[in-house]
C-alpha cells in the first residue's frame, strides 16, 4: 500500500510534468525519483521491521533479566504475576532469546551474522510484577524502569538511564559516559558507578546512597531523608546538593583542590579528621541532629556546592 | 625484573614462578602479595560447582564473538563452545584478568593501607607498581576490534581514570593518614575496573 501511494505521487508529478518549461520540468523529476526512493525505503525499513510480544508467568519477586546491545529498554509495573515482553525488532538479523527457569526470565537480543548497531537494534517494552527484581544491560540505548519495588540493576557503556518511583528494592547503576537520572527512589540502598557521565539525584533517600563518578557533575536535589549514608564523590566533577530547610544532616565536604561552597547555615563541627581549609573543605550539622543523616561529599579537582533551597514540606 | 613486568608475564606463565619472577618477588612485597591473592582466586575458581554456570547469554555473546572474529563457523551449538573458548582462545580472558587484577591490586593496597602502620606505609609507597598501566593496551584492542565507534570515548575515560589514580596515589603518599586519599584511591581503581567490565559487556552482545 505505501509502495503503491509512491507510485500515485510519482504518477503525479509526471503529470505536472506536461504543463511546465524544461527547467521545472527536470526539477520535478528529480523531486519525484527523490520522493520514490524515500518511500521505498521507508517501506523496506517498515517491512523489516517487526514485533514480537512474549508472556511469562512467574512468581513472587520474580526475576526478570534483559540483554540488548543496541536498542532500549524500557519496565513498567504489571497487574498481576506476568510477565509481559514487546519487542521491536529493527530486521530481521537479530532475534529475541528467551528463557524461563522457575521463577526467572531471561531475555536477550541474539545477533545474528551481518548485524550491527542499526539492524541489530530491538526496543524493549516489559511489563514485570511491581515486586520483580530487574537487571538491564545494553550498550547505548535507553534504560527506563520506574514503579518498581524489587532490586533494579541497569548497566551499559553509553547507556541513558532513567530510574524513576522505584522503593523498597536496591538501585544499582554502572555506566562509562551515559547519563543517569535517577527521581523519587526511597527505601533501598542506591549505588551509582559513572566515569564520565552526569548523575542526577532527585528526591532520592534511602539507608545508603552513593554515587562514584570520575568526571561526570553530580547533582542531588533533595533531603537527605533520615539516618542514611549518603555519599558522593567525582574525581574531577562538580558536586551539588540543594537541600530543603527541614533538612537534617551531618554535612563534611571537601576539594582537595577544587573550592567548596555553602549557603547552608551549619552548626560547626567541634572536631574533624581532615583539615578545614577555607573555601576547601566545609563539616557541620543542618537540622535537628537527633535524625540527621550523615553526608560526604568529596571531590579531588571538582567544586562543591551546598544550596538551600525554598520549599513547602 | 620491574612491577609492572612482571605483571605483565602473569598473564603468559601459568604457575608464576619462572626464576625472574621468583627474584623480584622475594624482594618485593607488594607483588608476592598480589600473585598470592590471584592464586587464591584460581583456586576458588576451580572450586566452582556446575550451578556457578554462567546463563545461556554468557554462552550466546561468546558464540557471536568468536563468529565475528572468523574462529567459529556460523553453526549455533552452544554446548560445543565452553570447548571451544578454553582452548586456545586467550585475549579476551586477558582483559578479564586484567579487570581482576585491578580490583586485587585495588583490595591490597586498601587493606595494608588499613593494617600497616605510618613507618610501613612509608616503606610500601616507594615499591608499589602502577596498575594503571595493566593491559590498557589489550582493551584499547578490544574496543577497536568490538565496539570501533565507542573507542574515542574508552580512550578518554581511560586517560581520565589512569589520572585519578595518579592523583589519588600521590595523595596517599604525601597523606598516608588520609582516610578520604585512601578511599579515593580505592575508588579509582574501582573505577578503572568497571571500564573494563563495560568493554567487555560491550564486545560481547
Amino acid at each position: 500500500m505505501r509502495c503503491s501511494t509512491t507510485t500515485k505521487l510519482y504518477q503525479r508529478c509526471q503529470g505536472d510534468e506536461r504543463s511546465g518549461s524544461l527547467g521545472d520540468r527536470v526539477m520535478v523529476k528529480e523531486r519525484a525519483t527523490k520522493l520514490a526512493a524515500i518511500g521505498a525505503i521507508v517501506a523496506s525499513t517498515l517491512v523489516a521491521q517487526s514485533r514480537a510480544e512474549y508472556h511469562f508467568a512467574v512468581g513472587t519477586k520474580a526475576g526478570v533479566s534483559v540483554s540488548n546491545p543496541y536498542g532500549s529498554i524500557s519496565v513498567k509495573p504489571s497487574s498481576d504475576n506476568r510477565v509481559v515482553v514487546n519487542a521491536v525488532l529493527h530486521s530481521d538479523k537479530v532475534e529475541v532469546d528467551r528463557h524461563q527457569t522457575g521463577n526467572r526470565v531471561d531475555i536477550q537480543s541474539h545477533l545474528l551474522e551481518g548485524a550491527d548497531a542499526t539492524s541489530g537494534r530491538v526496543d524493549y517494552e516489559l511489563e514485570v510484577p511491581p515486586d520483580a527484581s530487574v537487571t538491564l544491560h545494553c550498550s547505548d540505548g535507553t534504560l527506563h524502569a520506574e514503579r518498581l519495588h524489587g532490586d533494579v540493576s541497569l548497566e551499559g557503556a553509553g547507556a541513558v538511564v532513567d530510574v524513576r518511583d522505584v522503593s523498597d528494592g536496591h538501585v544499582h547503576v554502572k555506566t562509562m559516559n551515559g547519563t543517569v537520572t535517577l527521581s523519587n527512589i526511597q527505601n533501598g540502598h542506591v549505588e551509582v558507578d559513572s566515569l564520565s557521565g552526569n548523575v542526577t539525584l532527585n528526591g532520592v533517600t534511602g539507608p545508603l546512597v552513593q554515587v562514584v563518578s570520575t568526571s561526570g557533575r553530580i547533582n542531588y536535589v533533595g533531603d537527605f531523608g533520615n539516618s542514611g549514608e549518603y555519599r558522593l564523590t567525582s574525581h574531577s566533577g562538580d558536586i551539588d546538593a540543594s537541600i530543603p530547610e527541614w533538612t537534617s544532616a551531618d554535612v563534611s565536604a571537601r576539594s582537595v583542590r577544587g573550592e567548596v561552597h555553602d549557603d547552608v547555615p551549619l552548626q560547626p563541627k567541634a572536631h574533624t579528621w581532615f583539615p578545614l581549609d577555607k573555601g576547601r573543605a566545609f563539616a557541620g550539622t543542618v537540622g535537628r541532629v537527633a535524625v540527621s543523616s550523615t553526608v560526604i561529599l568529596r571531590t579531588f579537582s571538582g567544586k562543591i556546592h551546598l544550596s538551600k533551597r525554598s520549599e513547602k514540606q | 625484573m620491574t612491577c609492572v613486568e612482571l605483571q605483565e608475564s602473569l598473564a603468559e606463565v601459568e604457575d608464576g614462578t619462572t626464576p625472574e619472577q621468583r627474584a623480584h618477588l622475594r624482594t618485593c612485597p607488594a607483588c608476592s602479595a598480589l600473585v598470592n591473592d590471584l592464586n587464591v582466586i584460581v583456586a576458588a575458581a576451580g572450586g566452582l560447582q556446575e550451578a556457578d554456570e554462567p546463563s545461556p547469554r554468557v554462552w550466546n555473546s561468546i558464540e557471536i564473538a568468536l563468529r565475528r572474529e572468523g574462529l567459529i563457523r556460523p553453526q549455533r551449538t552452544t554446548g560445543s563452545l565452553a570447548h571451544t573458548l578454553f582452548t586456545g582462545w586467550t585475549g579476551r580472558w586477558l582483559v578479564s584478568a586484567a579487570a581482576m587484577l585491578l580490583v586485587a591490586a585495588g583490595v591490597l593496597i586498601h587493606d595494608r593501607m588499613q593494617t600497616n602502620t605510618v613507618s610501613e606505609r612509608t616503606a610500601f609507597s616507594t615499591p608499589i607498581p602502577n596498575p594503571s598501566d595493566l593491559n590498557d593496551n589489550d582493551l584499547m584492542q578490544e574496543i577497536a576490534v568490538n565496539a570501533p565507534t565507542m573507542r574515542a570515548a574508552y580512550e578518554a575515560n581511560l586517560q581520565q581514570v589512569n589520572e585519578s589514580i595518579r592523583d589519588a596515589q600521590a595523595m596517599v603518599n604525601e597523606s598516608p593518614n588520609d582516610e578520604d586519599a585512601r578511599r579515593s584511591l580505592l575508588d579509582a581503581y574501582h573505577q578503572k575496573s568497571l571500564l573494563f567490565e563495560l568493554a567487555m559487556d560491550r564486545s560481547l552482545p
